[in-house]
C-alpha cells in the first residue's frame, strides 16, 4: 500500500500530463523534427529526402527577394490583423461593460463572427469586394479593384481576418471586464475623473491579465492564417498576399519542393518562438493585482 | 421610558428634517443622475447598433445574396436586397451535396476534441501548477512550444502516421491528433496560478483525492477559462479544412469546411448558390451559439477568478 | 505504475460522464454537447427529408456490396464538384445499377485537381489509395513520370478497342510516344465570348480575331457600345499557354516536352512569351483590358454582369454564363484570339483525363477499364456534355439525340466544336512536370508587369528564369 502510494507521488505528477504529452509526441514532436530533418535535404515528388544539401535551403530562401517579401508581408498582415481585430472586440465589450436594453442582441453581434469559418467568410467578402458586383464599391461610389490591387489586397485579407477574430476578442475582454471591480469606477467618478481617462487609467490596466493571453493567442492564430488567403488571393496579386504559411503550402503541394516548404516552417517556427519569448519576458512586468 | 423618550423627541425631529432635507437634495441628484443615464443609455444603445450593424454587415449581405436569383447578383446596379427573392440557391445546394450530414459530421467532430481538450488540458495543467516533479518547467516549455509549430509543416508525416495505422476515412483521424493543446494547457494554468496552494493542500487533507479534486474544485472553479477555451477550440475544430480534406475520402466523412469546397466548382461558378451553402451551414452554428451564448457568458461571467 | 495508469484512464471515463450529465460542472461543455446531439438529430431529419437522393444513393451503394460479395470493387477519385459531380454522380450511379460486368465503382470527390493530385502522392507513398484517378491535363508529365500508372494503351490495345473514335485533337495532347497514357474524359478549349448588343451599339459586325484586333475595337466598344471595357482578360496560366498554341511555338524543349523530359523552356528564345507580355501590356496600358484578377474564372464577373463586352473562358462555362447573364444581352462566341495577326497555329484543350494506377490486380484494371469504356461511350458523353458544358471526347457523341438538342438551344457550343476541328494535333501543348508551379508563375509575373509597369522583356527573362530553376531543381532529384 505504502508502495504503491510513494509510486503514485512518484509518477502520479506525469500520469496526468500523459495524454496530452502522448498526443503532442505522435502528431508534433515527431513530424516537427522530421521536418528539421527534410529542410537539410531536397526533396523528390513523393516528398522523400534524395538530395542532402545542409543549409542551402535556408540560404536560398534568406537571400531569395520572394521569401523576404513573404516575411515582411506576414509581419505587416500580422501587425493589422491584430491591432484591428483587438480594436473591434474592445470597443464591443465596453459597450457591452454596462447593462442596458438589447445587450443580449449586442454582445452575440459582437461575438458572431467567430462563429464563421473562414473559408466561408472569404467566399462572402471575394463577392463583397468584387469591383464590377460587390457591394463596396457600389456603396462607397469608388471603382477599386480590391483583391487585385497590390495596394489594398493584403489590407483587405487582413480585415477580413481581424473581423473573424473580433468575436472571440469580443469575449475574452468581455470576460476581462466582468473581473474589473466597480468600486474603482465608482470612486473615480465620485473624484470626477472623465470617462475617457477612466478608460485609459481604469479599464486598460484591468484588463492586463487577459490582455496577455488575448495578444498571444491573437499573434500566434494571425501568423496561421491560410483559408482566407487560399480563397480570397491565392497569395497575389503577385506576391502582395503571400503569406509564410500560404507560401509553405504552394512550395509543399504545388510545387514539389517539401525541403524548401520544410525549410519555410522551420524559419516561421523560429519567428514565432523569438515573438513568444519576448511576450513572456514582458509578461513578467505585467501587474497581476 | 416616556421621559426619555420626550427628551430624544427634540433632537430625532431635528435629524428628520435633515434627513428629508437630504433625502430632497438626494431626489434632485437621482432625476439628474436618471435624466443623464437616460442620455448615457441613449448614446449607448445607439452607438451600439451602429457598431453591430458594422460587425454584422457581411453576415447580412450574405443573407441577402443568398436569396437572390443569380442574374440580380450579376448587375453593376445597386443591389443591397433581392427584388425577387428567391428559395432556389437553398434547394439548389441541398440537392447538390448533404450538407446535414457534413454539418452532424463538422458537430460530433468539434464537439468531440472540445470535450477532450478539457480534460487533456484540465489534467496537465493541474500536474504543471499544483504538483512537483522533476523535469517541470523543461516538459512546461516544451508544451509550450507546440504552439509556435506551423501545421502545416507536420500534416505530411501525419499523414502517413495515420496512413499506416489504417485510421483513415474515420472519425478518430479527424478527432484524436487534436485531442490536446498547448493554448489551453496555458490558458488553464495560468488561471490555476491564481488559486492559492493551500486551496489544494486543505483538499489533500480532507483526503480527497487528485481526480475528484480537479473535477469538483478545479473545473467548476474555472468555468471562465473552460468557457473562453470551449468557444475557441470548437470554432477552430470547426474551422479545419486541410486535415479533413486529406484524411477523409467518402462524402459520408466530410465535414462542413470540404462541403462547401464541393459547391465551389472548378469550371463553372455559380455565387449565389454557393453563398446559399454558405449561409446554411454558418446557420447551425451560429444558432448554437446563440442558444448557448447565455450559458457561455454567464460562465465566462460568475467566474469566481478574475480573467 | 500500471494500475495508476487505469485508474487515471477510468477516471477519465467517468470525468467524461460526469461533464455529460451534471450541469453545474463545466456548463459550456454540457451545453457544447447537448447543442451537438440536437443539432445532431436535427440534421438527420433534414438529411432523410431534403438529401433524399444522396441517402438512397448510399443505401443503394450499401445494398449493391452487399448483396454481391463477388463484385469487383474500384475506387475511383474525381475532381467534379458542383454541378459537375452531379453529373458524373449520375452516370456511376447508372453504371452501377446496369452493368453486367459485375463491377462495383466507389466514386469520391477529393476537391479541386490541385488537391486531388498532391492526395494521390501522399496515397502512394501511403501504400493505398484509388485504382482510377482523374488527374488534370497538366498533370500529365507528372503521372506518365511517376512510375504508378499503367498507360490506358495497353488497356485499349488488351481489349482491341478501336480509339479512332476519340476526337483526334483531344486523343492527341494525351498521346505521348505514340501511346495514350489516360483517357481523356472532361476536355474543354477556351473561346471568346461577346456580348452581341454592345458589339451591335457599336456597329461592329466582325468580331476581332486577335488581341490587335481587340485593342482596336477597343473605342467604339467602350464609346458607342456602352462598354465599361472591352474586354475582362483573367490572368490565367492557361491563356498564356493557348496563347504560344495559336502561334505555333513551343512552350518547352524536347518537342514541347513531348519527346522527352523537358530541360528549360522555350518561349523567351522563340520570342511567343514576348508577343503575349507586349500584347498583354498594351491593351492593358490603353484601357482595353484591365487587370480583373487572376484564374480562369475572374473575368467572367465583368461579362456576365454586363460591364465588359468581351471575356476569355473555357468552353465548360458556357452553360453557366448563359444562365448568369439570363437573356439580359445576346451572348455570342468566337475562336480564342490570335496574337499577331499572322498567327497560324491552334488550340490545345484544358480539362482533365483518366488513369488507370497500377495496382497489380488484374481484376481491378479489367473492370476499371470497362468503367473507362462506359464513361467514353457516346451515350454517356453525350450526356456528360449536354450537363455540363466539356467536349464529347467521343465523336459519336455528336450523333446522340440529347446532343442535337442540346447544340440547338446553345448554339454558341458550335464555335467551340469549331475551333477544335480547325486546330491540328501538332498544337496539342506542351508537357512538362513541373506545369502547376509554371503555371503559377506566369500569373505572377503578367501581375507584376502589370502592376509594377515592369518591361515586358525583363518580365519574361525573369519568369523564364524561374520556370528553368524549377525544372532543373526537379530534374536533379528526380531522375
Amino acid at each position: 500500500m505504502n508502495k504503491k502510494k510513494g509510486l503514485a507521488v512518484k509518477f502520479g505528477p506525469y500520469g496526468y500530463i500523459l495524454p496530452s504529452l502522448s498526443v503532442f509526441a505522435i502528431f508534433l514532436f515527431y513530424p516537427f523534427f522530421k521536418t528539421i530533418y527534410l529542410s537539410l535535404f531536397m526533396t523528390n515528388k513523393m516528398g522523400q529526402a534524395k538530395l542532402f544539401v545542409g543549409l542551402q535551403n535556408y540560404i536560398d530562401l534568406l537571400t531569395s527577394e520572394e521569401f523576404q517579401n513573404s516575411i515582411l508581408v506576414t509581419v505587416i498582415f500580422v501587425a493589422i490583423v491584430v491591432v484591428l481585430g483587438m480594436f473591434l472586440g474592445l470597443v464591443g465589450a465596453v459597450l457591452c461593460n454596462k447593462s442596458f436594453p438589447g445587450i443580449r442582441i449586442f454582445s452575440t453581434a459582437y461575438a458572431l463572427p467567430m462563429a464563421i469559418a473562414s473559408s466561408s467568410a472569404a467566399m462572402i467578402f471575394k463577392i463583397i469586394l468584387d469591383p464590377t458586383i460587390g457591394i463596396l464599391d457600389k456603396l462607397l461610389h469608388l471603382n477599386i479593384n480590391w483583391i487585385n490591387d497590390p495596394k489594398y489586397a493584403l489590407v483587405c485579407v487582413a480585415v477580413l481576418t481581424a473581423w473573424l477574430n473580433s468575436g472571440i476578442n469580443f469575449l475574452y475582454f468581455s470576460a476581462g471586464l466582468a473581473g474589473i471591480d466597480e468600486v474603482i469606477y465608482e470612486r473615480a467618478r465620485v473624484d470626477g475623473v472623465s470617462p475617457i481617462r477612466q478608460f485609459f487609467s481604469l479599464t486598460l490596466p484591468g484588463l492586463s491579465p487577459i490582455m496577455f493571453y488575448t495578444i498571444v493567442v491573437n499573434i500566434i492564430q494571425a501568423f496561421q492564417s491560410f483559408g482566407q488567403v487560399k480563397i480570397l488571393t491565392q497569395g497575389g496579386p503577385g506576391d502582395a498576399t503571400n503569406l509564410i504559411v500560404y507560401s509553405i503550402y504552394r512550395d509543399a503541394f504545388f510545387n514539389f519542393r517539401f525541403g524548401t516548404a520544410a525549410a519555410e516552417s522551420v524559419i516561421l517556427f523560429l519567428i514565432i518562438l523569438v515573438l513568444t519569448l519576448l511576450m513572456f519576458r514582458s509578461e513578467k512586468n505585467v501587474n497581476y493585482g | 421610558m416616556e421621559m426619555e423618550a420626550m427628551q430624544s423627541a427634540r433632537p430625532d425631529a431635528e435629524k428628520e428634517a435633515l434627513r428629508e432635507r437630504q433625502r430632497e437634495e438626494g431626489r434632485r441628484i437621482n432625476a439628474r443622475a436618471r435624466r443623464r443615464k437616460k442620455i448615457f443609455t441613449g448614446i449607448r444603445v445607439a452607438l451600439n447598433v451602429v457598431m453591430a450593424l458594422f460587425i454584422l454587415m457581411p453576415l447580412l449581405y450574405a443573407v441577402s445574396i443568398a436569396f437572390m436569383p443569380s442574374g440580380e447578383l450579376f448587375t453593376t446596379s445597386f443591389n443591397l436586397v433581392p427584388r425577387n427573392p428567391t428559395l432556389e440557391n437553398f434547394q439548389a445546394a441541398i440537392s447538390k451535396v448533404p450538407l446535414g450530414r457534413f454539418v452532424l459530421n463538422s458537430f460530433l467532430v468539434a464537439g468531440l476534441i472540445t470535450l477532450g481538450q478539457i480534460i487533456s488540458c484540465s489534467l496537465a495543467a493541474f500536474s504543471f501548477s499544483f504538483l512537483d516533479f522533476r523535469g517541470k518547467n523543461a516538459l512546461f516549455m516544451l508544451v509550450m512550444a507546440t504552439m509556435m509549430v506551423p501545421g502545416e509543416a507536420t500534416i505530411i508525416s501525419n499523414y502517413l502516421t495515420v496512413g499506416s495505422w489504417g485510421w483513415l476515412n474515420t472519425y478518430r483521424v479527424l478527432i484524436v491528433p487534436y485531442l490536446t493543446s498547448a493554448m489551453g494547457i496555458f490558458l488553464f494554468r495560468q488561471f490555476y496560478k491564481s488559486f492559492p496552494i493551500s486551496l489544494y493542500e486543505a483538499a489533500k487533507i480532507d483526503g480527497c483525492p487528485n481526480l475528484r479534486f480537479i473535477f469538483t474544485i478545479l473545473i467548476p472553479l474555472t468555468k471562465t477559462a473552460i468557457g473562453a477555451m470551449a468557444v475557441y477550440t470548437f470554432i477552430n475544430a470547426w474551422n479545419m479544412y486541410m486535415w479533413p480534406l486529406l484524411v477523409t475520402g467518402d462524402e459520408s466523412m466530410r465535414t462542413v469546411q470540404i462541403g462547401i469546397s464541393m459547391l465551389n466548382s472548378v469550371d463553372s461558378q455559380s455565387m449565389t448558390m454557393m453563398i446559399a451553402g454558405v449561409v446554411l451551414i454558418i446557420l447551425p452554428s451560429i444558432s448554437i451559439f446563440i442558444v448557448g451564448q447565455k450559458q457561455l457568458i454567464r460562465g465566462m461571467f460568475s467566474g469566481a477568478v478574475k480573467g | 505504475m500500471k494500475r495508476k495508469f487505469l485508474m487515471t484512464t477510468a477516471g477519465l471515463l467517468a470525468a467524461a460522464m460526469a461533464l455529460g450529465a451534471c450541469g453545474s460542472a463545466g456548463s459550456t461543455a454540457t451545453t457544447a454537447q447537448s447543442a451537438a446531439s440536437a443539432a445532431a438529430t436535427e440534421a438527420a431529419a433534414d438529411t432523410a427529408s431534403s438529401a433524399d437522393s444522396a441517402s438512397s444513393a448510399d443505401s443503394s451503394a450499401t445494398e449493391v456490396a452487399a448483396d454481391t460479395q463477388d463484385k469487383v470493387t474500384i475506387t475511383f477519385w474525381h475532381s467534379m464538384g458542383g454541378v459537375n459531380g452531379e453529373a458524373l454522380t449520375h452516370l456511376v450511379d447508372q453504371y452501377n445499377s446496369e452493368n453486367t460486368d459485375g463491377v462495383y465503382v466507389d466514386a469520391q470527390y477529393q476537391g479541386e485537381y490541385d488537391d486531388t493530385l498532391n492526395k494521390l502522392k501522399s496515397a502512394q507513398i501511403g501504400n493505398m489509395g484509388a485504382d482510377l484517378v482523374q488527374i488534370y491535363e497538366i498533370g500529365t508529365r507528372f503521372m506518365i513520370d511517376s512510375g504508378w500508372v499503367v498507360p490506358m494503351q495497353d488497356l485499349i490495345d488488351r481489349d482491341g478497342y478501336d480509339i479512332s473514335q476519340l476526337e483526334p485533337n483531344i486523343a492527341a495532347y494525351y498521346t505521348v510516344d505514340n501511346k495514350l497514357y489516360s483517357m481523356p474524359f472532361n476536355s474543354s478549349t477556351p473561346i471568346l465570348y461577346y456580348n452581341k448588343d454592345m458589339f451591335d451599339a457599336a456597329g461592329i459586325t466582325d468580331v476581332p480575331d486577335s488581341l490587335p484586333g481587340i485593342d482596336a475595337a477597343a473605342a467604339d466598344l467602350t464609346g458607342k457600345g456602352g462598354a465599361g471595357e472591352a474586354i475582362s482578360m483573367g490572368i490565367y496560366g492557361w491563356f498564356f499557354e493557348q496563347f504560344l498554341c495559336k502561334q505555333g511555338l513551343n512552350y518547352v524543349d524536347n518537342g514541347n516536352g513531348r519527346e522527352g523530359a523537358c530541360t528549360k523552356v522555350e518561349f523567351d528564345t522563340n520570342g511567343g512569351g514576348l508577343n503575349i507580355f507586349k500584347q498583354w501590356k498594351t491593351m492593358y496600358d490603353d484601357g482595353t483590358a484591365p487587370n480583373v484578377g487572376k484564374g480562369g474564372d475572374s473575368g467572367l464577373v465583368d461579362f456576365t454582369a454586363g460591364k465588359s463586352a468581351m471575356t476569355l473562358g473555357s468552353t465548360a462555362s458556357l452553360k453557366q454564363i448563359l444562365e448568369e447573364v439570363d437573356g439580359k444581352f445576346e451572348v455570342g462566341t468566337a475562336y480564342f484570339p490570335k496574337v499577331t495577326d499572322s498567327d497560324e497555329g491552334g488550340v490545345s484543350i484544358g480539362g482533365a483525363s483518366l488513369w488507370a494506377l497500377n495496382n497489380g490486380d488484374e481484376a481491378k484494371q479489367d473492370a476499371v477499364w470497362k468503367f473507362v469504356k462506359f464513361l467514353v461511350s457516346p451515350e454517356s458523353q453525350a450526356y456528360w456534355a449536354t450537363q455540363t458544358g466539356y467536349f464529347p471526347v467521343t465523336t459519336a457523341a455528336h450523333d446522340e439525340d440529347v446532343f442535337k438538342q442540346n447544340i440547338e438551344q446553345y448554339p454558341q457550343f458550335q464555335t467551340a466544336i469549331d475551333q477544335l476541328h480547325d486546330s491540328a494535333p501538332q498544337y496539342a501543348g506542351a508537357l512538362m512536370s513541373v506545369f502547376s508551379e509554371a503555371r503559377q508563375d506566369v500569373e505572377s509575373s503578367i501581375e507584376d508587369m502589370l502592376n509594377n509597369n515592369e518591361d515586358p522583356q525583363e518580365a519574361v527573362d525573369k519568369l523564364a528564369k524561374e520556370i528553368n530553376k524549377a525544372i532543373s531543381d526537379y530534374n536533379v532529384v528526380n531522375s
